[in-house]
């Protein structure tokens, strides 16, 4: 009963309410302006919120991350830019329809299939987060490490580009994360005898330096193209398309909520598979697929909305989160001093309802914006990018400056932003980077634990590995993913797939 | 994967980070030469935190991963070196052209005057001329939006979010004072 008063608490304090709404309002936006992105606004406001109490704070950022995974689409079917990595298969079948004059009907129903994905995840969260996370307390040490290294991994391989930068990324990571004094010996870590680096990175710094400045500063190479002007007409879909497409839906939603309970794996991944299976279940299309199929729009959007839903349960019950927008709503819950983790769930089960409360709330919310306010988005996303660079940048600087009220934070994130710069155009991935600093300590304590545990003795380790079925299991993804990029893997996969395997 | 939209190869969107398939871009050799150095260096460092004591001492993980970043940092440049380089990029136009390099120079600029100067002079200067730069409209806009959304961002920040930044040369707080007593019996704040 408590579970329920606690789930209610954001429906019963109308400014948690209010929170939710401006959140969802502009995460909605800015995952459609085309510069901002979701994780760029939740790792800049994490800084802002600092001072506040944990309930609203954390309504705002919900509100942010679950809008702002919804907005994506909207540049996607617009410009053909994916506002946020889960919109890359949206824009596949979107923008070929918004070049036949279909942008409004593709928003509308875009906006549909993400509300219905959006609550099958919350709802799948809400029923297995208690299960994991009880199931979680019989996790050994090991099992986090091996985790941890998962879900780095999994970033880094899957995301567009290759593997071998996406484990540099990870390391890099894991490497600016030990920056400091350890926190069990005191010793100190690549601190170069500087006073000024043995309390660490702040890794809010980090974040606001990758994907804020950076990204600000690539956006400098398109300050002249100007916004595209498309003629939105009627946007709220019928009741026969959304009847039509529902069994789709619900496949492709479960695909997302699967795949976003996946450590290391997001909307992303989510919405492409979904894609996949939409083209492989849909016998007659309304169109062609890359030539503007509805079916086409609604994999994706159902599957990375229930995603948001699925990836809030590692986040939530071990630590561990799924892609790079997860990971900053961990820094997010840090900072105001919850620990995510099984034991989150049993000493303050209060925040977990709360923040499905939020969810639900903001699932409501985006359903609202998505469908209202056309006349005021094409307003907003023509806002000229010569204002909007330079106003992105003191964002980005008041707020590395905001957490610890310290110039050198933004020192750093300045540093870090050139730096994530350089590491766009050359293709390294950014989001295994801030996975790396946000796992390095969990990834360090349980690795020192285990192998204490088993008296410095590495056979005695590999031992417990290979008799733990979980552990197993990990153990082997872990050293599938490295063989998956190899040739012998490619090799053995056309003969399997065919010429299908080619798409990963 | 392949990239979708072959404009955007340079990563503008956290979905596309940047990069050529086939090809090298101007600077990427050295980018890449750069990060081995560097984990080489972070690798030495790392050594030096406890050498080989144990397996749980506090360099084992910085150990590691710094290994694993020299490793693939090497294997990086051996694939980056075989590919040829794109014709169609040069480093001053494509990868660090000047407005980048102007940018670059204005943000280090903001943070040494910062704390000197304060918060509002400086974000009102870096606007301006920011703006300026990229929007090339005249001075009376210029002005008017970066001194406008300035207001805004500050307003926004300083009362809704209650950041502190350095106030410097203003006389921020007793500015707030003035209002506050101006609409005094406001115990809310």
């Amino acid at each position: 009963m408590t579970a329920l008063m606690d789930f209610l608490t954001v429906f019963t304090q109308p400014q948690l309410l209010l929170l939710v709404g401006l959140g969802t309002f502009a995460g909605v936006y800015v995952g459609a302006i085309p510069g901002l992105s979701v994780t760029m606004a939740v790792s800049i406001l994490i800084s802002f919120t600092f001072s506040w109490d944990v309930y609203p704070a954390i309504s705002l950022m919900i509100g942010i991350y679950m809008g702002g995974v919804y907005g994506g689409s909207r540049t996607a079917i617009l410009l053909n830019i994916p506002g946020a990595p889960s919109a890359i298969a949206t824009a596949l079948d979107g923008y070929p329809m918004a070049l036949r004059g279909e942008a409004g009907t593709a928003i509308g129903v875009t906006t549909v299939m993400s509300f219905i994905g959006g609550f099958i995840g919350i709802g799948v969260l809400a029923l297995a987060a208690p299960l994991v996370s009880d199931f979680a307390l019989t996790f050994q040490p090991r099992d986090y490490m091996l985790l941890a290294i998962l879900g780095i991994l999994l970033v880094g391989s899957l995301s567009q580009g290759s593997l071998v930068k996406g484990i540099f990324a990870g390391a890099l990571g894991i490497a600016i994360g030990a920056v400091g004094r350890d926190p069990l010996t005191f010793a100190e870590r690549f601190t170069f005898d500087f006073q000024i680096l043995e309390g660490g990175i702040s890794f809010i710094a980090v974040m606001i330096g990758m994907f804020g400045v950076s990204e600000a500063l690539g956006q400098l190479h398109h300050v002249d193209k100007d916004a595209v002007r498309q003629k939105i007409s009627r946007i709220v879909p019928s009741l026969a398309t959304v009847r039509k497409h529902l069994p789709l839906s619900l496949q492709t939603s479960s695909i997302g909520v699967v795949i976003g309970a996946l450590p290391g794996t997001g909307g992303d991944i989510a919405a492409l598979m979904a894609y996949d299976h939409a083209k492989r279940v849909t016998k007659k299309p309304s169109r062609p697929f890359g030539e503007g199929a509805m079916e086409g729009l609604v994999a994706p959007e159902t599957a990375n909305n229930a995603a948001v839903g699925g990836a809030f349960i590692p986040m939530m019950t071990l630590g561990i989160p799924g892609d790079a927008v997860t990971a900053i709503m961990i820094g997010a819950l840090f900072i105001h001093g919850l620990n995510p983790g099984p034991m989150l769930m049993i000493d303050q089960p209060d925040m977990f309802w709360f923040i499905v409360g939020c969810l639900v709330m903001a699932n409501v919310f985006m359903l609202i914006f998505g469908l209202t306010g056309i006349k005021l988005f094409t307003k907003i996303v023509e806002m000229p990018r010569s204002v909007l660079i330079p106003l992105i940048m003191l964002l980005s600087i008041v707020g590395a400056y905001a957490v610890n009220n310290s110039i050198t934070d933004v020192y750093w994130m300045l540093g870090f932003g050139v730096f994530g710069y350089f590491m766009r155009h050359y293709g390294y991935p950014l989001g295994p980077v801030i996975l790396g600093v946000i796992l390095s300590r969990l990834l360090d304590d349980n690795w020192r634990r285990a192998i204490i545990s088993e008296r410095e003795d590495l056979g005695r380790f590999f031992e417990g590995i290979v008799t733990s079925p979980l552990s197993l299991v990990l153990f082997v993804s872990v050293i599938l993913i490295f063989v998956s990029q190899t040739p012998i893997w490619a090799k053995a996969k056309t003969r399997v797939f065919g010429r299908k395997g080619e798409q990963q | 994967m392949q990239h979708l939209d072959p404009e955007h190869h340079d990563g503008n969107s956290d979905a596309l980070p940047g990069g050529l398939e086939a090809e090298r871009r101007p600077g990427e050799l050295a980018f890449a030469i750069l990060m081995v150095a560097a984990s080489l260096g972070l690798l030495w460092s790392a050594y030096g935190i406890a050498g080989f004591e144990a397996l749980s001492s506090p360099g084992a993980i910085p150990m590691a991963t710094t290994a694993v970043m020299l490793i693939s940092s090497i294997l990086i440049v051996l694939k980056v070196v075989k590919l040829p380089l794109t014709r169609l990029e040069t480093l001053a136009k494509d990868i660090l052209p000047p407005v980048i390099l102007i940018f670059a120079a204005l943000l280090i600029a903001y943070g040494l005057l910062l704390t000197t100067l304060g918060f509002l002079p400086t974000s009102a200067l870096f606007l301006i001329v920011a703006i300026k730069i990229l929007g090339r409209r005249g001075w009376g806009w210029t002005v008017l939006v970066s001194l406008g959304s300035l207001l805004l961002i500050w307003l926004i920040f300083r009362i809704v979010f209650t950041v502190l930044m350095p106030s410097g040369i203003v006389p921020e707080a007793e500015f707030i004072q003035y209002f506050r007593t101006l609409f005094a019996g406001d115990p809310a704040q």
